[in-house]
């Protein structure tokens, strides 16, 4: 496994622990060409009790107010930890969420999380689904209540974490350590970059034109920069985006620019979910773009693609699939 | 089972014993504040120049408009004790983090626990809860995401919830959720109260009180009211202008011992 980082966490606790299957540590991997992750582990060692009890609470109904839904109903393994092809999710009550939710993969590597940039950190980042009224519409203070009536989740939670009263945080970082797991690294696309696959014509000619026309942006390897940008989709925003959480008028229209990875499984695009097929995403940057007061420079006059152009990238986009991430046996 | 049980315990004490064998002994520290005199901080809630303890059951006239308020939520945090010592260092609370609840009277004492003896001429405490804890992900005791006082659309703590009915208000209801902790809508902040003309002095087995009067109208004396703005809910010039005002009416008023 040349070129692949392996780190180990609880060095320390392997020690003493290594009999005890609920502490073994568990590793994280990812390719050499992958940065350092943002979030360090550094309060939650990452542990195998702590990866299944997440889990354990990503599929709970119970962190809805009427026991209806998980965060698996909207972020599921088979469409890359996003809903299931739907331009917005539904919460409790069917009642219609405002963004589309998205893939949940490579979590760890971001500085910030939503649409909007508005969550700082992952452990807080369950908070938002959780309590807001559209989507689980339940409190923090009942989620740690029911799960402290849980006889089976008080022997979970003291095993994980040495706890004996079931606690928000230690839910919260419970939920963080599986979702730190979904990592997405083993497409062709990374198969191609550590030379164990090559791309067919069409595919490589894509990935030119990707490097040319569309990474500075999505930027590899996470095929994102992380930044908010305008693209161009309205005229005038129902949704302000950025500028809701900055209350800057100058990030009005704008949202965070999301990774490519497994694209081709996470239809419908946008933060709104509004078109349903690549073609409809490159016909947009080709010849859709709405002019506005934040419209990103670099798409003032559109991005000029050919129909040709156009079949070539998605078939180095569809490079992006990662496999192996949704058929893991860990996530199931 | 039985021996499962064993060996997670077995394996817990081990931890202890990996934790505290990696600590670094701070024995000096220990043995300074062992036993010796507590401090409390004493916050005396009022209403403009009333002098009765503020109360969620009373009725009481906005400061600058005379709409009618009556309270259903009052809280907010107060953080970061500092006690500046004579020889000009600082004895720092550890955690200090505390979450005043007009709902439950004893949450109006602050206990910063043992001092080590000596004497203390100036306090610093932060109104809110500082940019670190906002940033650093899960918390936990008065900073748990339980309390209701954390916004998770953006990220950090409400500094004050003040909620309660009003007629004047359109909706029967008034509610001022009140936070911002980074840039220009920052509106955490830290205080520094000298008394050393009347130093406080901590010896062994003496209980200090350090008091403070707050006077809970001061929170509208520019903004905010109830037949007009009835509602806050998000960081801005409004918050920044309310949480200003609440700090100014949170006044030392003397140390009892």
């Amino acid at each position: 496994m040349k070129g692949i980082l392996i780190l180990f966490f609880g060095l320390t606790l392997l020690s003493c622990k290594k009999s005890e299957q609920e502490f073994e540590p568990f590793k994280l991997s990812y390719p050499e060409y992958f940065p350092t992750p943002v979030y360090n582990f550094q309060n939650n060692e990452l542990t195998k009790a702590r990866f299944l009890l997440g889990k354990k609470l990503f599929f709970d109904t119970q962190l809805s107010s009427d026991g209806s839904i998980s965060c698996n109903s909207c972020h599921a393994q088979g469409h890359a930890f996003a809903d299931h092809n739907v331009s917005l999710s539904a919460g409790v009550n069917g009642l219609k969420g405002t963004r589309n939710s998205p893939s949940l993969a490579n979590m760890i590597w971001s500085p910030s999380f939503m649409w909007d940039g508005g969550v700082n950190h992952i452990e807080v980042f369950s908070v938002a689904p959780i309590t807001n009224p559209l989507e689980m519409n339940e409190t923090m203070a009942n989620v740690v209540a029911k799960l402290n009536k849980s006889a089976d989740y008080k022997k979970w939670f003291k095993v994980a974490y040495g706890i004996e009263n079931i606690t928000d945080q230690a839910m919260l970082r419970a939920l963080t350590s599986y979702m730190a797991m979904m990592v997405s690294s083993n497409s062709k696309y990374d198969q191609v970059r550590q030379g164990k696959e090559s791309f067919t014509a069409a595919e490589s000619e894509g990935y030119d034109l990707f490097k040319l026309k569309c990474a500075s942006c999505h930027t590899e390897p996470l095929f994102t920069n992380y930044q908010y940008i305008n693209n161009g989709l309205d005229e005038n925003f129902s949704d302000l985006g950025r500028g809701k959480i900055t209350l800057n008028p100058q990030d009005n229209g704008k949202f965070k620019v999301p990774s490519l990875r497994n694209v081709e499984l996470t239809y419908p695009y946008m933060h709104d979910g509004r078109f349903w097929s690549l073609e409809n995403v490159l016909d947009h940057y080709e010849h859709g773009i709405k002019m506005s007061s934040t419209l990103d420079q670099s798409l003032q006059n559109g991005i000029s693609l050919t129909a040709d152009d156009k079949v070539k990238l998605i078939a180095f986009l569809k490079t992006l699939t990662d496999h192996a991430l949704l058929g893991n046996s860990l996530f199931y | 089972m039985k021996a499962i049980k064993f060996s997670i315990s077995a394996l817990m004490a081990l931890a202890l014993v990996v934790t505290t064998s990696c600590k670094k002994h701070d024995d000096d520290h220990d043995h300074d504040t062992d036993g010796n005199g507590q401090v409390t901080v004493n916050l005396n809630h009022v209403w403009g120049m009333g002098t009765d303890p503020f109360s969620l059951d009373s009725t009481y006239k906005h400061p600058m408009n005379g709409d009618t308020m009556k309270f259903t939520k009052y809280k907010y945090y107060i953080s970061n004790f500092k006690l500046k010592k004579a020889d000009g260092t600082w004895w720092i609370h550890p955690e200090s983090y505390f979450l005043v609840d007009m709902s439950n009277p004893a949450t109006s004492i602050l206990d910063l626990g043992a001092l080590p003896n000596g004497e203390y001429t100036e306090l610093s405490y932060t109104l809110g809860v500082d940019s670190a804890r906002n940033v650093s992900g899960a918390q936990t005791g008065a900073l748990s995401t339980t309390a209701g006082m954390f916004w998770s659309w953006n990220t950090g703590y409400i500094m004050i919830k003040a909620e309660g009915t009003s007629p004047q208000s359109t909706s029967g209801n008034f509610a001022f959720h009140l936070g911002g902790f980074s840039g220009v809508n920052n509106i955490v902040a830290t205080k520094t109260v000298d008394f050393s003309s009347n130093p406080l002095t901590i010896t062994k087995d003496k209980k200090s009180e350090v008091h403070f009067n707050v006077n809970m109208a001061m929170t509208w004396c520019t903004s905010g009211s109830c037949s007009g703005t009835s509602t806050i809910m998000m960081p801005g010039t409004k918050a920044k202008q309310m949480a200003s005002d609440f700090q100014n009416g949170f006044v030392f008023d003397r140390i009892v011992e």
